[in-house]
């Protein structure tokens, strides 16, 4: 059975989800490359795009936590397989993200900046694995979120300490290189560095580390999965 | 003889707790609690089965587990005990309408509910016009769900449902809100499906329509089938037995 849910979006909600990045992009920028004085290369360029990947994985995971609760009232009547929730709300997240891609293009045709293609293929990739990752978390919160009401409270704090834990507003080599080795195994801080280096600084990650990182994601999505089918079973009768 | 369903030993039981932990919060406050809970036996033990072209009525009091019954013969629930098997091409209505949105005209929605039901974009376009003709809608089809009088929407929820061109409709006590015309033409549409080698399984309150339309009703009571036979005879028992 092929179900499709239509995600019925005004013009005006695609607009806002636009115009909210770059409005907090106007802030940090205002903020951090006046009173702090981090005068990287390209400061600009490197926010944009660390917020907007940001953007994709809050809006992403907090969509696919929400999926299956959002739509119970559909789901207590009729017997569609409840991944379709999560990919197609995950997907509506992943189109804002590409409107906001088209965002960047203009930044960067306006900065009048030209990214090499490596570093284009490694943006490519790490927002393919950016999804990835949003489905392999969402999952897993999805029938979590059932059971448990709160998580999206906890959740929006948690977005709010990694947005500074991760490098978005700051470069990496800001701090400790201790501090930058823990960094780095988390996913997220890892393909938004690496992706900020490579457009930058032509600085790419290696391919080994890149193999691993892939096969890495891959392996969480398929334990969240795992863990999806597990919760999956009882989950009408709590909603 | 062909069966379009059939149901054995199917047994359902909710665990019902005393204290409903649906937050982290209450989760860690309540951590050494004992976990606590009833144990709701909605379904015991039913068996029967459905042949092709029957009209099958099931009637009981309120919680009885007729709509838990229809809601694991959907899919929805897991069943603890027990098998259910279907054969043939599925219309699970529990309810009519189901993913209308009130913001989308009727066209929207019509695509939207027909493509839940498991209809193609395809599919919905060739029959489109019959669909609304059958509702009497023509007139309102671009205008928006929300200004659409509950009698409309139940138009065109049934039209929608009857296009989509099942073999087999569970029906749970949709005719509730439609008028006394709706209420006829659901019921003539009913009879001619029957002729046309349709199955219906059917959940409803309203004796007299269950007497008139079936050719066998079960009765269920606290969740065991008491009776399965002729109309007459089974609403017989429940007049005798659960009053």
């Amino acid at each position: 059975m092929d179900v499709k849910l239509r995600f019925q979006g005004s013009i005006l909600g695609y607009l806002w989800s636009v115009l909210s990045p770059l409005l907090l992009f106007g802030v940090l920028y205002f903020v951090f490359s006046n009173f702090f004085k981090l005068n990287q290369q390209h400061y600009s360029i490197q926010l944009i795009v660390a917020i907007m990947m940001f953007g994709f994985f809050s809006e992403g995971t907090s969509a696919g936590m929400m999926s299956i609760f959002a739509r119970s009232n559909l789901i207590t009547k009729i017997n569609i397989p409840r991944w379709t929730l999560i990919i197609s709300s995950t997907l509506n997240s992943a189109i804002i993200y590409l409107f906001n891609v088209i965002v960047i293009v203009v930044f960067f045709v306006i900065n009048k900046f030209l990214p090499s293609w490596q570093s284009i293929l490694i943006f490519l990739l790490f927002s393919l694995l950016l999804y990835v990752f949003i489905l392999a978390f969402s999952f897993f919160a999805a029938p979590l979120f059932v059971r448990f009401r709160d998580l999206s409270m906890i959740w929006v704090v948690l977005i709010q300490i990694l947005f500074y834990a991760t490098p978005v507003v700051y470069p990496l080599s800001l701090v400790p290189v201790s501090t930058q080795k823990i960094l780095l195994f988390t996913p997220l801080a890892f393909m938004i560095h690496f992706t900020k280096t490579a457009l930058v600084d032509k600085h790419y990650p290696e391919s080994g580390q890149l193999c691993g990182f892939v096969a890495a994601a891959l392996i969480v999505l398929c334990l969240s999965f795992l863990v999806y089918r597990r919760l999956n079973k009882r989950l009408i009768e709590l909603l | 003889m062909d069966f379009v369903l059939e149901v054995e030993n199917l047994s359902k039981c909710f665990e019902i707790p005393h204290l409903r932990i649906n937050t982290l919060r209450s989760a860690f406050v309540n951590i050494f609690r004992k976990r606590t809970f009833e144990r709701f036996k909605a379904l015991n033990d039913v068996s029967f089965d459905v042949r092709k072209g029957e009209f099958f009525s099931i009637i009981g009091k309120n919680g009885s587990g007729k709509s838990t019954l229809l809601k694991i013969i959907a899919g929805i629930y897991t069943p603890d005990k027990g098998s259910v098997r279907v054969h043939s091409s599925l219309s699970p209505m529990l309810e009519l309408g189901i993913g209308f949105n009130p913001e989308l005209s009727g066209r929207d929605n019509i695509f939207m509910n027909g493509m839940i039901l498991g209809l193609s974009k395809k599919q919905i376009y060739a029959k489109f016009n019959e669909i609304v003709a059958f509702a009497g809608l023509e007139r309102f089809i671009d205008q928006k769900l929300k200004n659409y009088s509950s009698g409309m929407t139940a138009r065109l929820a049934f039209s929608v449902m009857i296009h989509s061109g099942k073999e087999f409709l569970l029906v749970d006590e949709v005719l509730a809100v439609g008028d006394l015309e709706f209420q006829a033409k659901c019921m003539d549409y009913f009879e001619k499906a029957i002729k046309e080698g349709k199955t219906i399984v059917f959940v409803s309150h309203g004796l007299e329509i269950v007497k008139k339309y079936s050719s066998r009703v079960m009765l269920l009571h606290k969740g065991e089938v008491l009776d399965i036979g002729t109309p007459d005879k089974v609403i017989d028992t429940y007049f005798k037995k659960c009053n």
